[in-house]
Formats: structure tokens, sequence, C-alpha cells
């Protein structure tokens, strides 16, 4: 019985680990290769969740499907808050702290206008697949859980590929390295951050329709994921999409683990303990270069 | 094809500091032009106006890239290394975390480089074995003579037609310096380069080079035709051998 308990809570912690990839993956690239703290990276994952649940309460269009064709215009304004970050904040030397703040605001800018519009109540999707759930024995597989984890592990091989075996990948992988190195290379390390950070925020119209199909989402359900996403890419090693895969499969296992043995409330402590622990003996994360 | 540099009456700075006063050099096709000075004396700086990275307040920078004219002031950094023109910076300026083989690769970024990356890769590979062995390593963690090959062969996963060298022996052994001069010379001559290399260490560098320039406080204060030109000049003396 114990067992069954142990691998159904193993099992819940790849399936929780797969989401993560895909919520931490573009704090992988913005903050582990490009340095950009970018703490709003949760809201457009809510902005993401949010136009999911318009298209879909609408016009009944899968949430899947809505993201995937938001790809392009998330990709857009991602560009969009590169160049205002870069010609306010970035050029001037004042990435640091100012950009912090100017994303802090984009945060909260973003919340209170899903506020004003939507309130504060509870909006959900439906979807064929939010309601079965795949038994193989005593295992099981909630297709909800299983359909965001499989399509975000091939977001990250994908990405992987991009960043290791294209021109534009190597140069972003490069970038905060020597950005004037890369000009003596003829490529223009502000096109290159620009394109990166688009990918990133691009990456959270998926994570936006993936929360909303696995919880009911409201304005300021992104704040519990701006601890997470920052250990997850911390843990796993920053700059290291695979590290992240690891790094997010350790975290979900582990709070699926505590939540199942020892109740849900010790899951975020246990959690963060065990990557105090990890940077204790690895600082560098997991995969860290 | 004929690829050559002609700077001529330069003047730059850094805000309201002089450093390059009326420098004209100008480096022809198929040579190799060493700049010779100690620390301080501008080498650097002309490097940096050739590769626009340092704007002059005043001259021209004219680079023949296959039998072609363009004025380089005004451009960016990256057009001109698109024409053709590569840097080994000073310092080596290498991607520390990132592998061997991904620094020589990000080498070929422009697109006529592309085109024949394999084959310069294997080139480079040919010429430094030792890179070729640490492919996968990082190449923060490599001594820095292997560092300063893999700088010098990014450059020329480039496919440069003008190769600028600038302080390659610095921080470097004796052995390591010869060694790094020879290599200049060796891909000079097989990709028929126009090679123009500031350098300090004045016995080495002119062991390759044709001609020579000696910059002082700015100011090219010699002009050398040949090798033994410099190696008779009263300046150099001076300056290098303390006589």
């Amino acid at each position: 019985m114990t067992m069954d308990l142990f691998v159904n809570a193993i099992i819940a912690g790849i399936l929780l680990g797969g989401f993560y990839v895909a919520v931490t993956v573009g704090i992988s690239i913005a903050f582990g290769i490009l340095d950009i703290a970018n703490i709003a990276h949760p809201a457009f994952i809510i902005l993401g969740s949010y136009i999911a649940y318009i298209v879909n309460s609408r016009f009944g269009v899968d949430p899947v499907l809505v993201a995937v064709l938001m790809l392009p215009v998330f990709y857009g304004l991602g560009a969009l808050v590169y160049e205002v970050y870069y010609h306010a904040f970035e050029r001037r030397g004042q990435d640091a702290l100012a950009g912090l703040s100017f994303f802090f605001g984009l945060l909260f800018i973003t919340e209170v206008a899903l506020i004003l519009v939507f309130g504060v109540d509870y909006r959900y999707v439906e979807a064929s697949y939010i309601g079965p759930t795949i038994r193989f024995g005593f295992v099981d597989l909630p297709l909800r859980m299983l359909i965001p984890c499989v399509i975000s592990l091939l977001l990250i091989v994908g990405l992987q590929l991009y960043l290791s075996r294209t021109f534009i990948g190597r140069a972003i992988m490069a970038v905060s390295q020597d950005q004037q190195a890369l000009r003596l290379l003829a490529a223009d390390p502000v096109r290159i951050k620009r394109v990166a950070f688009a990918i990133s925020i691009a990456t959270t119209a998926l994570a936006g329709a993936f929360l909303i199909i696995i919880q009911p989402v409201e304005p300021s359900v992104g704040r519990e994921y701006i601890g997470r996403v920052f250990a997850i890419c911390v843990l796993g090693g920053l700059g290291s999409l695979p590290g992240t895969v690891i790094g997010a499969m350790l975290l979900g296992i582990v709070e699926s683990l505590t939540a199942t043995f020892y109740g849900p409330s010790w899951a975020p402590a246990v959690a963060f303990g065990f990557l105090l622990l990890t940077l204790a003996f690895r600082p560098a994360g997991i995969l860290g270069r | 094809m004929a690829s050559s540099i002609t700077i001529k009456n330069i003047d730059a700075g850094y805000g309201a500091v002089r450093v390059l006063e009326n420098v004209s050099v100008e480096v022809k096709s198929g040579e190799t032009v060493a700049l010779l000075g100690t620390n301080g004396n501008g080498k650097s700086t002309l490097m940096k106006c050739i590769m626009g990275i340092v704007r002059p307040s005043s001259g021209s920078i004219v680079a023949e890239i296959d039998g072609v004219k363009h004025e380089l002031i005004g451009k960016t950094t990256e057009e001109i290394v698109d024409l053709g023109i590569a840097l080994v910076p000073e310092g080596r300026r290498l991607f520390p975390r990132l592998t061997v083989e991904e620094n020589l690769l990000l080498g070929a970024f422009r697109p006529t480089a592309r085109a024949q990356m394999q084959r310069n890769l294997e080139f480079c590979f040919e010429t430094f074995p030792r890179l070729r062995e640490r492919a996968k390593q990082l190449a923060g963690s490599m001594s820095g003579g292997e560092q300063q090959m893999l700088a010098l062969a990014r450059a020329l996963m480039l496919a440069p037609k003008i190769l600028l060298v600038d302080e390659p022996s610095v921080g470097l052994a004796p052995i390591l310096v010869s060694r790094t001069i020879d290599a200049i010379k060796q891909l000079k001559e097989s990709f028929g380069l126009t090679v123009l290399m500031a350098e300090q260490n004045f016995t080495q560098a002119i062991r390759i080079a044709n001609r020579g320039y000696v910059i002082v406080h700015g100011k090219i204060e010699f002009e050398g035709g040949s090798p033994e030109e410099l190696n008779n000049n009263d300046l150099i003396r001076k300056f290098y051998m303390g006589m």
C-alpha cells in the first residue's frame, strides 16, 4: 500500500516537474543565459492563461491550440519588452537595480490590469482531456498533467537543439559572456538578446495554457511561481536547459513526496530546503558550467 | 585579389584624452606589418579605430577587400567584420563558458564564413591539433597558450581577408610567444591573408614582419621598410634595448 503511494507520488512529481519545465524554461533563458532578472515572467504566464481562458470560453477552442497560435504574438510582445528594457536601462548600464524595478512594475501592472478586467474570481478552461485519467495497474496518469508534461519536454528538446545547433542559438549562449567579442564575430548582441528574450516570453503562452489546464487561475496566482521558477533555474544550473529539466523534475518529485507523506503545507519548505542543501554541495547548480 | 588597409592622418582619443595624433599606416596586400611600441602608446586604440570600436575625430581608414574599397569610419563593428576584417583582440576575449568547438563555430557567424565552415574547421584542427583534442572542453579551462591558439583559430573561422592581431604575446611564456608568432605566419601563408600585428615583443614580431611602424605617444615615430631597417634604428635601440 505504501509502495503504491510512493510510486504514484513519484509519477505525480515527474508530471508536475514537466509542467515546471514549461514555467521555468523562459526564466532559464532570460535569467540563466541573458542575465536579465525578469521577475515579471509569471505575469506573462498568467496573461497566457487568461488568453487561453477567453478564447476557450468564447469559441470553445482547445487551450493548447490557442497557446500555439499565440506563440508569435508573445514573441512580438517579448521583443517589444526587451526594446523598452534595452533603451531605458541596459544601454545606460542601469540594468541591475532599475531593471529589476522595471520588471516588478510590469508584474504589478499586468496583475492589476487583469484584476480590473476579470475580477479576482478563479477562471478555468474546458477540454476533453481535463477529466480523464489513464490507469496502469495502480499507477495513475491524469491526462491534464500528462499532456502539459509531454509538450513541455518536446519544447525544451527543441529549444536545446536550437541553442546548440544554430548560429543564433550559439550566439545566445555567448552573449552574456562577452558582447564586444560577439561584435567582433559580426553578430549584433542587442539583436541576439532581443531574439532570446522574445523566445523566453513566447514560452509563457504555452506555460500559461498549461497552468489553467492544471488548476483554476486568478490574477495573482503567478506570485506562487516566482520563487519556484528561480529556484529551479538555480538548482539545475544557470544557463543549462538540461539542468532546468533535472531541477524541475527534482523539485516536482520532492514536493509531491512531501505532499503525499507529510501534507501539502510542508511541500514548499522541504523543496526549498532541498535547494539550499544542493547548493551547499554544488554551488553552480546540478549542471552549471 | 588585393586586400589592404590605408590609414591616413587619423586623430583619436577617449573623451578629452588624445591618444592618436595624425597617424598614417599602410598595410599592402599580402604583407605582414608590425605595429611596434611599448604599453600605452596607442597600438590597441589604432586597432579599435580600424574595427569601429573607437571613432577617430579626423582622418580616413580605407580597406580594400578583393579590389573593392570601403571607408571604414562610420561603419559599425559588425559591418566591418562582415567585410572580411578580423581582429584577434588583446586578452583574447574567448567565451570562457562555451566549449572550444562552440567558440570556433561562433567564428563562422557571418554568412560568407558559414559556407566554408567545415573546411575552415578542419584546417584549424589540423593546424592546432590541441584544439581538436580539447574540442569539448570549456575554453576558460585551457592554458594561456592554448587560449591564444583558439583566439587565432576563431578569427580564422571568420574567413577573413585581413587579419589584425593585437598583442598576441601578452601573458605567454617565451616559448609560447614564439609558437604563436609562427602560427600567425603559417595562417597568413595558407590563407593568403594581409596581416597587421600590434606587438611589444620587438624581436619576435620582426621575425615574420615585412615592414614595421614604431608608435610612441600616439605618433608614428619611425617607419621601417624592412626588418633590417627596424633592427638598426636608434629609436628601437633606445626603447627596446636600452642602448
